[in-house]
């Protein structure tokens, strides 16, 4: 019987410092079995390990539609996130997953998107925000896209190098934004708290439109509340959750706003199964 | 439904039998807590592997100390090892030994556990079975023992079980009197141990005499509640602010006692115990009780306040269970009232919630004046 806690195995391929404390990690499979048979969809998630400390949720932060290799960033946060801080390219971690449901992108055809998220939100963002500019490319099949990205500070913005590319993009509209005192003589964004810049600033169109948020769970309060006052509706507004998870499997107890678990009914939610749930997130 | 008789005096002989058949058998047993030797030891009713029959206490007592959770479920268990080699790593599976197991003198409350524990470990739930539960799951049968002195802390009549419920028994045992146990066969497991016993059988059983057996005894038990409201109530997510939740949760101090006496919790950690360059995966019991269980790396903890873990509990039993894992939370053997230190009792919370439900407009206005 085959052991749903046992990881793969993958080896550091390359090692991005994308902020103070933030890394991206580029992954690829050592057992070319397990590689040909993986596949994912934006918005799943998976556990990482470092092998003596532990494990760590995070979300695949590249696009399915670069299936070279998996991309993870996090924060050097905790012993796991540290213990993984410390390795260096050509090392090994643990890996197991795709877990969890995914955006719906079939939802979103011909539609308007906007993706929405602060600090380090931008990861799972990241995912989705190629996936479905890879998608346009191909056939057209969504609207205008527009990236609201805010930080605490200029050099705590990750993904800069893609934030210039987003920004040099036709049909894309790149908003950045830094928190008051965030900012650097040359800084060329908005200066304000993402719900803030997206309420008074950005100002965007509900019609015809997704907006996908993704932050700390009192910025996704506020960014909602931001977004419904300027005309969207809940069914408009899709987030995901990053509840603290062990297993990823729907047994550890860990991740559950009350009957509904983040690892299995997650981490995808619009604001509309949001609000049916207990207010405990 | 085969039935027979079997005599009390023979339960020991019972046990004999099984380990001869070269099973592992657990049977309640006085065991001692604390320093076998100190001065502060005690015998506790406890199950535990036994190789006779010997100062066995099936049927004596009521519930063990620790339940069967822990044999299905290991309190402790590695997953898998690991080796560092340079920038390599090597996942060497770790071997477990899942041997036929036969658990008698099971209360029908633990027995009724089971099937919560299958619903969350199966590949019913999501798809993914946990191997170590299922393996252990599949090679263990149930002698279970209908109750005859409910103690003070037992409410099994308040969530729809009863002292001689057979929920979850392979094996079911019922004294009619006269020391003779009425045996029910209830599953094919049941009927592989009933061989084994066929010796020690006779006849038939006493199918009235069990009834009323079962009966009599349920009239023993005074912590009485009406569940039956409870789900619903809890399903009305403005009912998850109730004032209720704070003003019971006040006193509660987080301790995880009743979590890990309690058949139906689940929750586990999984951490890597390591030495230099090797170590294990471990997977362990936790519980919805601590304040980091929930607490996210930025600080932010969606459970912040006491009362708010407990009041997850509380909705796991009454909710989660059954919504989710449609399996009942709950089976009323009344060890998380026992287990308390500071007296926290979940049946005042069932009866508190029992009455609100029965009277939302009164509880409203109460609410209102305050």
């Amino acid at each position: 019987m085959s052991n749903i806690y046992q990881p793969d195995l993958m080896t550091i391929t390359k090692i991005i410092q994308e902020a103070p404390g933030i890394k991206t990690f580029h992954l690829k499979f050592q057992d070319e079995n397990v590689a040909s048979n993986f596949s994912f969809q934006t918005g799943q998630f998976g556990e990482y390990s470092a092998f003596g400390a532990g494990e760590s949720t995070f979300c695949i932060a590249s696009s399915p539609t670069r299936p070279d290799h998996i991309e993870c960033c996090f924060r050097e946060v905790g012993k796991v996130t540290t213990a993984l801080a410390n390795l260096t390219e050509g090392d090994t971690i643990g890996f197991r997953g795709p877990y969890g449901n995914t955006f719906p992108l079939d939802d979103w055809r011909g539609k308007n998107l906007i993706f929405i998220g602060g600090g380090i939100a931008l990861p799972p963002l990241r995912s989705v925000i190629w996936n479905c500019l890879d998608l346009r490319e191909q056939d057209g099949r969504f609207g205008h896209v527009s990236i609201v990205y805010g930080a605490r500070s200029v050099q705590d913005l990750v993904y800069k190098r893609e934030i210039e590319e987003w920004s040099q993009m036709e049909n894309v509209t790149m908003v950045k934004t830094v928190d008051p005192g965030g900012e650097t003589d040359d800084w060329d964004g908005h200066i304000g708290f993402v719900p803030h810049v997206l309420e008074n600033d950005f100002k965007p169109d509900p019609e015809n439109t997704v907006a996908i948020v993704c932050g700390p769970p009192i910025m996704i309060k506020f960014t909602f509340e931001a977004l419904e006052r300027l005309g969207f509706k809940q069914e408009q507004l899709v987030t995901t959750l990053e509840n603290r998870m062990k297993c990823g499997l729907g047994k550890c107890g860990r991740c559950n706003i009350g009957s509904t678990y983040v690892c299995i009914d997650g981490p995808v939610f619009t604001a509309t199964e949001l609000a049916a749930l207990p207010q405990e997130f | 439904m085969k039935t027979a008789t079997l005599n009390k005096s023979d339960l020991g002989k019972c046990i004999d039998l099984l380990v001869q058949a070269d099973l592992r058998v657990i049977a309640p047993r006085l065991q001692p807590r604390l320093d076998e030797d100190g001065p502060d030891s005690i015998d506790v009713l406890t199950f535990t592997e036994v190789d006779s029959g010997e100062g066995h206490q099936v049927g004596e007592g009521l519930l063990p100390l620790n339940g069967v959770k822990e044999f299905l479920f290991a309190k402790h268990e590695p997953l898998f090892a690991y080796e560092k080699r340079g920038k390599k790593i090597e996942i060497i599976p770790v071997h477990h030994e899942y041997p036929q197991t036969v658990i008698i003198g099971v209360r029908p409350c633990d027995a009724a556990s089971i099937a919560s524990l299958e619903s969350v470990f199966s590949d019913a739930n999501a798809g993914f079975e946990d191997p170590f539960f299922t393996e252990r799951r599949s090679r263990t049968t149930f002698i279970t023992y209908s109750c005859t002195a409910p103690d003070a802390s037992c409410f099994c009549t308040s969530v729809n079980l009863s002292p001689d419920s057979a929920k979850g028994s392979d094996l079911h045992l019922t004294e009619i009197g006269d020391g003779r146990l009425h045996v029910e066969v209830i599953s094919k497991a049941g009927e592989a141990v009933a061989k084994q016993l066929q010796d020690l059988l006779e006849g038939e059983g006493d199918q009235a005499a069990r009834e009323k057996a079962g009966a009599e005894v349920s009239e023993k038990l005074t912590r009485i509640r009406d569940s039956a409201p409870i789900m619903d109530w809890l399903m009305d997510t403005a009912n998850f602010d109730d004032e209720m939740w704070q003003r019971l949760g006040e006193k509660c101090i987080g301790c995880g006692a009743c979590t890990f006496a309690c058949p139906t919790c689940h929750c586990f950690d999984i951490v890597d115990e390591n030495k230099g360059s090797k170590g294990y995966r471990v997977k362990f019991w936790d519980s919805c009780q601590f304040d980091h269980f929930t607490l996210h790396a930025s600080g932010h903890n969606p459970r912040d306040w006491q009362y708010k873990r407990y009041r997850n509990r509380f909705n796991c039993k009454f909710k989660i269970y059954p919504e989710k894992f449609e399996t009942p939370g709950c089976v009323g053997c009344g060890r998380c009232i026992r287990a308390c230190p500071v007296n926290l009792d979940i049946t005042e919370y069932m009866a508190e919630v029992a009455h609100k439900a029965a009277n939302p407009s009164a509880m409203k206005a109460d609410q209102d004046s305050e």
